[in-house]
């Protein structure tokens, strides 16, 4: 079955290889190629054997990983969509109204990305790595459905560019580059990112649309005297429903349980770190319980907010498990994990509740403490240094 | 007794272990020396074609230090040198005559080793072409006689893939073994000795020569990661280390008068044609060495000397060094995979839990493909859950790069005991260790 297919690749190969006339595309020809068959290499110094684990296959995980939460993702766009133009959410039709709106945010998103990707890969005869096929699904995954292609375009092009190509490409950047499409989005286009109306796509316009707020917006808008936990269950949000992920939101960032199957199985292969998951946990429950102290009977209701329900509202799940541990942006050392992890969640939290019109606060928080990793880094390894009997 | 644990490195599990067994093999028909597979050393011929050496004629000496010496493997006609590139010397090949000859070297009992001074060994060690079996950390270079040694460590180990096990060459030569210890306490006090993980029945007998047990993975037992693990402060640096094999030649040149030529020797890999241990000679041909069936190699195997971390790749036709005493035949594995990053991987060998291979309870048959491509660093620390001494091989590459040498150095560069899983494990296939050995070497020749 794959005859074919070499055939062709050793075929074209001599028009990209040196001299050829495609030449300058060769990293294109070989990212393709290099998608179809692992190229047939041989150790030429250093170790004989090598592990089978490849950066391709690494980031296939993460790919992987990530599919409970596009399935659901698309199950729910497609159901809130259905839900707000008074039609019955059956799977079915829910599930191809969801496919209808995402798919293009993921195809504009891979295409715009790749095109960027290519065009650094051709200028500084590089390799085309496999980082950006994260990159540009976690991306869409953080949107609202409601966003204009244009602007998933504008968005990815200034993750790759600027949060990433300007430092040299994949393994220099300092930040995740899809959080920072992302972020630039927020700040650029914040009408289209926030308010009520964006986190559901309405097709029938002339239908009694309603839309509704998302649990964070509900939470934000809680009069003081009352308690978030009411207001989110009067507005049909109860801690299962949050759990579960059936609620308008960003396209696949909803579901906290989807986000935990992923979680598991990346800490199983050993991809994610666990620590910087677990950090930012405890970094969350900790400052919530905190301010739970602070909290009295006239003060805001997201003081006396049961911390748990931080880990469940908005993206914070998906942010910690996909974002946050993205290797080239969090530290490497596994004391700085902890603390950067941990630090997310804290940082989570107080934006949440000091500053309600950055609602999503765990992306700035990641951001925020991926220009704070290398500094972490620096620390604990000057300790460990410390502890080294000298040898030069 | 210092026990080390690594709790790191990785579980390898490689097809084509070679069994206890012990087979002799015919007498070749001629033996070499190849000098430029001996790390260092600047060899300054002593023979030329045509000439007739017996066992242990000097054949060469370093230029550096003459006063050492190479004894020649065999007895009979010098019959080809041949030059490699900027003409170093790669191989010295003798025609062995039927009744090889002997130079007679001083024999010594163990009362004469008692009474000799620690000079005079050295100069008789020198002279019989065995004290290059003596080497100094950290660069692993034949141990300098003039320097101060802080302790000699005697590695009984053989955890990187198939390597000669001790108790298969300790079979019946313990006392052989006490000896060469009691010889090595004429040049330190400080003497070592590490139990090989794993429950071999021989070293019993050794009990109380043991001061080092270990647990772990390949390189646990390294004299290097043992030294790492014990070293109290940084005057045992440069303490030396010798091979427990070796060490017998060393008591065997002493008890005879005579250049030891004997070796056990292993044939390992999936592809080798018996996966055994071997008694024959230094130097003797690979082909000889359980490679080649009636003549014929796999088709398309790699011949790995000196073990699949640390060893090279050699010609079909050449010869064992004077230090390797392993082969090791695996595929080549230059050919392309289809879809390869998509599949199970049950029969992929991987330290990674990427592959269902962890679930393979057999041996996984391995070859010398990457397995992927060149990547930049993603700093996801695979290299440092392996490292057995503790360095950062990602921060450390780093330094090594920008030329950064005191940073490399306080990043512990000279602690790496070259073993190579660094590179291994990485997903990005960056070549960690070449690059640390380089910096060491370079680093090395600044010093002198
Ligand atoms: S740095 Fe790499 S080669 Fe050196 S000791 Fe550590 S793992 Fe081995
Ligand atoms: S294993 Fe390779 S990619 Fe990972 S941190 Fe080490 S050098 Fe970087």
């Amino acid at each position: 079955m794959m005859k074919p297919i070499r055939n062709l690749f050793d075929a074209q190969r001599r028009h990209f290889a040196q001299g050829g006339k495609f030449e300058r595309f060769h990293p294109l020809f070989e990212a393709t190629e290099s998608f179809f068959f692992i190229p047939g290499l041989s150790t030429q110094s250093d170790a004989h054997v090598r592990d089978s684990l490849d950066l391709k296959r690494f980031m296939s995980f993460v790919i992987l990983a990530l599919m409970p939460c596009l399935c659901f993702g698309i199950y729910n766009v497609g159901y809130q969509s259905l839900m707000a133009s008074g039609k019955y959410p059956a799977l079915l039709p829910a599930v191809i109204s969801g496919l209808q709106t995402v798919l293009p945010l993921i195809i504009v998103s891979y295409t715009v990305g790749f095109f960027w990707e290519i065009l650094f890969a051709i200028i500084r005869k590089k390799e085309i790595s496999e980082g950006f096929l994260v990159t540009g699904l976690l991306f869409p995954l953080t949107l609202p459905p409601t966003i204009p292609l244009w602007q998933v375009a504008v968005g990815i092009s200034f993750g790759v560019v600027i949060g990433k190509e300007v430092f040299g490409g994949t393994g220099r950047n300092i930040l995740n580059p899809a959080l920072c499409g992302r972020v630039f989005l927020f700040f650029a286009y914040p009408m289209r990112m926030s308010g009520d109306a964006v986190w559901t796509v309405v097709s029938d316009k002339t239908a009694d649309a309603l839309s509704g707020a998302t649990p964070l917006a509900v939470a934000a808008l809680t009069p003081s005297g009352e308690t978030v936990e009411t207001a989110l269950t009067s507005a049909n949000y109860p801690i299962e429903t949050l759990c579960l992920g059936l609620y308008p939101g960003s396209v696949g960032a909803t579901s906290v349980l989807a986000c935990l199957i992923g979680a598991t199985l990346l800490i199983v292969v050993g991809i994610a770190s666990y620590r910087t998951i677990i950090g930012g946990v405890i970094g969350v429950l900790a400052v919530g319980y905190l301010l739970n102290l602070l909290a009295s009977e006239t003060s805001m209701a997201w003081l006396s907010l049961n911390p748990w329900h931080h880990l469940v509202m908005g993206g914070f799940a998906f942010g910690i498990i996909f974002m946050a541990t993205d290797p080239v942006s969090s530290p490497g050392m596994n004391a700085s994990k902890w603390i950067y992890g941990f630090a997310i969640g804290a940082l989570t939290v107080l934006i949440r509740v000091f500053n309600p019109a950055y609602a999503e606060g765990v992306m700035l928080a990641i951001i925020f403490m991926n220009l704070f990793a290398p500094l972490l880094d620096y620390f604990v390894i000057w300790q460990r240094l410390r502890k080294r009997l000298a040898n030069v | 007794m210092i026990t080390v644990k690594t709790p790191k490195g990785c579980k390898l599990k490689i097809a084509g272990k070679p069994s206890l067994d012990l087979d002799r093999l015919a007498t070749p028909a001629s033996v070499a020396m190849l000098p430029a597979r001996i790390p260092f050393v600047k060899p300054r011929l002593k023979v030329k074609i045509g000439d007739r050496v017996k066992i242990g004629t000097p054949l060469f000496e370093d230029k550096r230090r003459p006063a050492i010496q190479f004894g020649s493997p065999g007895g009979g006609v010098v019959d080809e040198i041949c030059f490699g590139p900027r003409r170093i010397i790669k191989a010295i090949v003798i025609r062995l005559d039927d009744n090889e000859e002997h130079v007679q070297f001083t024999s010594l009992t163990a009362q004469d080793i008692e009474a000799a001074t620690r000079d005079d060994l050295i100069k008789a060690m020198q002279d019989g072409g065995v004290w290059p079996f003596i080497k100094a950390l950290p660069f692993r270079d034949i141990a300098n006689p003039e320097e101060p040694v802080p302790g000699i460590f005697v590695n009984l180990g053989a955890s990187e893939p198939f390597l000669p096990q001790s108790q298969v060459y300790l079979r019946n030569a313990t006392d052989l073994f006490e000896s060469g210890i009691n010889l090595l306490r004429k040049l330190t006090p400080h003497v070592y000795v590490t139990r090989p993980p794993g429950k071999a029945p021989v070293v019993k007998a050794l009990k109380h020569l043991i001061t080092h047990t270990c647990k772990g993975a390949y390189p646990v037992d390294d004299p290097g990661v043992q030294l790492y693990h014990s070293k109290k402060s940084s005057d045992e640096n440069r303490s030396w280390y010798i091979d427990g094999q070796d060490l017998l030649h060393l008591a065997r040149f002493f008890e005879t008068g005579r250049y030891p030529i004997e070796r056990i020797m292993v044939s390992g890999g999936n592809l080798a044609h018996a996966n055994k241990h071997f008694i024959t000679r230094t130097g003797i041909p690979l082909a000889t060495l359980g490679g080649c069936h009636d003549g014929q190699a796999a088709a398309g195997a790699r011949f790995i000397v000196g073990g699949l971390f640390r060893g090279y790749t050699s010609e079909i036709d050449s010869y064992m060094g004077f230090y390797e005493n392993a082969l090791t035949l695996i595929a080549e594995g230059d050919e392309k995979e289809a879809f390869g990053f998509m599949r199970p991987g049950y029969g992929k060998p991987s330290s990674s839990n990427t592959f269902l291979s962890v679930y393979n309870p057999s041996d996984i048959k391995t070859d010398c493909g990457m397995h992927g491509e060149r990547r930049a660093c993603i700093n996801c620390g695979f290299c440092v859950n392996v490292c057995p001494v503790d360095i950062l091989p990602q921060f450390t590459y780093k330094c090594v790069r920008a030329d950064e040498v005191e940073e490399s150095l306080a990043n512990g560069l000279l602690d790496c005991v070259e073993c190579s899983l660094c590179t291994y494990v990485c997903p990005s296939k960056i070549e960690l260790c070449a690059r640390f050995k380089q910096a060491k070497e370079a680093y090395y020749k600044e010093l002198t």
